[in-house]
């Protein structure tokens, strides 16, 4: 009795991702060539697909470590955590996370969050760039009214924290790049990752602006997101930092 | 002659036809790439107003079991009705189980009960869509002992029941009768004239299985001279039809895959050129 194609279709995933199931073998015609390199055809495509889909979205964790051993570890991942839908851009979510505690690349632990930041940049890639916030669109507002109010960040836009020089190690995995090391021992870097029209990309913020735009992004009107960033440092420069977000169009709509 | 063929675009080319505007009958983007936001989807809606354009879908998963999943089925849909294709089409195969994607165009086993899942998948896609949608053959590298139908046989009775339409790929058609030891001219035999929407054309590779050559679909490289010889036989029995140029792993220069339309277009102009000194 053959198996319902439900039945087939679940042991043939089955078999495909973990080599278990081998009683699917017996489903398909062997002749010349065995079931089995058959079905490696099948086995070779998913895995490598998604990892090429993978090499391209954590690019930078990809030109860190090489493309062989990105695989391995992009292997190691799909079968732990196949995609739930076919949209490959949304692919990867939990892929940071994986790295973190991925034995064979313990001896990069910076890994994980350029993998994050990786990760940020696709979101900011995948998001609309709809209408933004301009100085224009502020002249019309009274100026005793603007501390007290609220301003939306584009989609896609946030803000990424390491422990590690993570601007620097990007640049170090640029073509082209100096080849003079990086001191992983050089501080912590905030990242702003954002959407432009052709691309995505990052400006590094101090910490002071790492806080302000963390509490913008909260719902905190621009006087409270100023206050806690005074409270990081006491140098925050409201009116410096904010022209300069809103020179990279990264606010959407001022809100009472 | 109008011209037939078209090109698939794919990402690395993006900057280089919105700079050129290269002549080409339509493009045609795999769905799945597409139902983001993004600066290549903006790209996209730019080009609409220069050409037409054709959505290829890799992961409806029209042979699941599970049926179509809603969201993606509504993404996609959204997408149709944005770009208004001139047409829509995705695969006989199935890529999905159990909530689970597995990026890949797996075969079915050509059953009645088979039959019964796709027409219902089909059915309900057509009918989301508003429109017709074209099925493709697809690539196999195996066929399944408990098999009923024949491939041609399973696609006629998919377009009988539920309407839809043909997208026949020339280069899948020789990768699965040389792999499956079928005569492909055999395969086309009894197929529903039609239904035909499409064809496919692009590379595929030889690779070795435990010492016995297995052709390999991966649109890596130029269409191959029987592909090309299949080609002919598709316009000689289905009559001309929008052609695809596909190439999707180590892209060559976009002008590769125009030169590669223009042949295709080349090829159907003898054709008609013969048959109109024969008639």
């Amino acid at each position: 009795m053959p198996l319902a194609l439900r039945d087939l279709q679940a042991e043939m995933a089955a078999y495909l991702v973990s080599g278990a199931d081998a009683d699917i073998l017996g489903s398909i015609v062997g002749d010349t060539i065995p079931a089995a390199a058959r079905l490696r055809i099948h086995r070779h495509q998913l895995y490598e697909s998604l990892a090429t889909a993978l090499a391209g979205t954590f690019s930078t964790v990809q030109q860190l470590v090489g493309d062989p051993f990105f695989r391995s570890i992009a292997r190691a991942f799909i079968a732990q955590a196949l995609p739930a839908q076919p949209v490959l851009s949304e692919y990867g979510e939990g892929f940071p996370a994986f790295v973190d505690t991925y034995e064979l690349a313990r001896g990069l632990p910076y890994l994980a969050d350029v993998a994050r930041l990786d990760w940020a940049l696709n979101l900011a890639f995948n998001s609309p760039i709809g209408r933004r916030l301009t100085a224009a669109d502020l002249s019309s507002i009274p100026g005793e009214q603007l501390p007290s109010m609220k301003v939306g960040l584009a989609p896609g836009t946030r803000v990424i924290h390491s422990t590690y020089p993570l601007d620097r190690i990007w640049s170090a995995s640029q073509p082209n790049a100096s080849t003079a090391m990086v001191d992983l021992g050089g501080g912590d870097a905030w990242l702003l990752v954002f959407r432009r029209p052709d691309d995505a990309g990052f400006i590094v913020l101090t910490e002071a602006e790492a806080v302000f735009v963390t509490a913008l992004a909260a719902g905190a009107s621009l006087e409270d997101a100023a206050l806690a960033a005074f409270a990081a440092n006491a140098r925050f420069d409201l009116s410096v930092t904010f022209s300069r977000l809103l020179d990279l169009r990264v606010f959407v709509a001022l809100q009472q | 002659m109008t011209p037939v063929a078209g090109i698939g675009l794919r990402a690395a080319h993006l900057a280089a036809v919105v700079r050129d505007r290269p002549a080409t009958a339509f493009l045609e983007i795999h769905a799945e790439n597409y139902l983001t936001p993004s600066p290549a989807f903006d790209t996209v809606e730019r080009l609409r107003a220069d050409y037409a354009f054709s959505v290829h879908a890799v992961g409806l998963s029209l042979g699941s079991t599970d049926g179509l999943e809603d969201t993606h089925l509504r993404r996609v849909a959204s997408l149709v009705d944005r770009l208004q294709p001139t047409l829509v089409s995705d695969h006989l195969a199935w890529s999905i189980s159990r909530g689970r994607y597995l990026n890949d165009l797996l075969p079915l086993p050509y059953t009645e009960e088979a039959i019964d899942v796709v027409v219902r998948n089909v059915d309900r896609l057509q009918e989301t869509l508003g429109r017709r949608v074209a099925v493709e053959n697809p690539s196999c590298y195996f066929s399944f002992a408990h098999a009923t139908l024949s491939e041609p046989a399973f696609l006629s009775e998919v377009v009988r029941r539920s309407g839809c339409g043909l997208l026949l790929d020339a280069n899948n058609l020789f990768v699965t009768t040389q792999n499956l030891k079928l005569d492909p001219r055999v395969w086309l035999d009894g197929l529903p004239v039609d239904a035909v929407m499409e064809y496919h054309l692009a590379g595929h590779a030889v690779n070795d299985a435990d010492g016995e050559p297995i052709l390999i679909d991966d649109h890596a490289s130029r269409v191959s001279a029987p592909v090309w010889s299949l080609f002919g036989e598709l316009v000689e029995r289905f009559g001309p039809r929008p052609t695809l140029i596909e190439w999707d792993a180590d892209i060559p220069p976009l002008e590769i895959l125009l030169d590669e339309a223009a042949t295709a277009d080349r090829r159907v102009a003898e054709r008609e050129a013969g048959a109109a000194r024969a008639a």
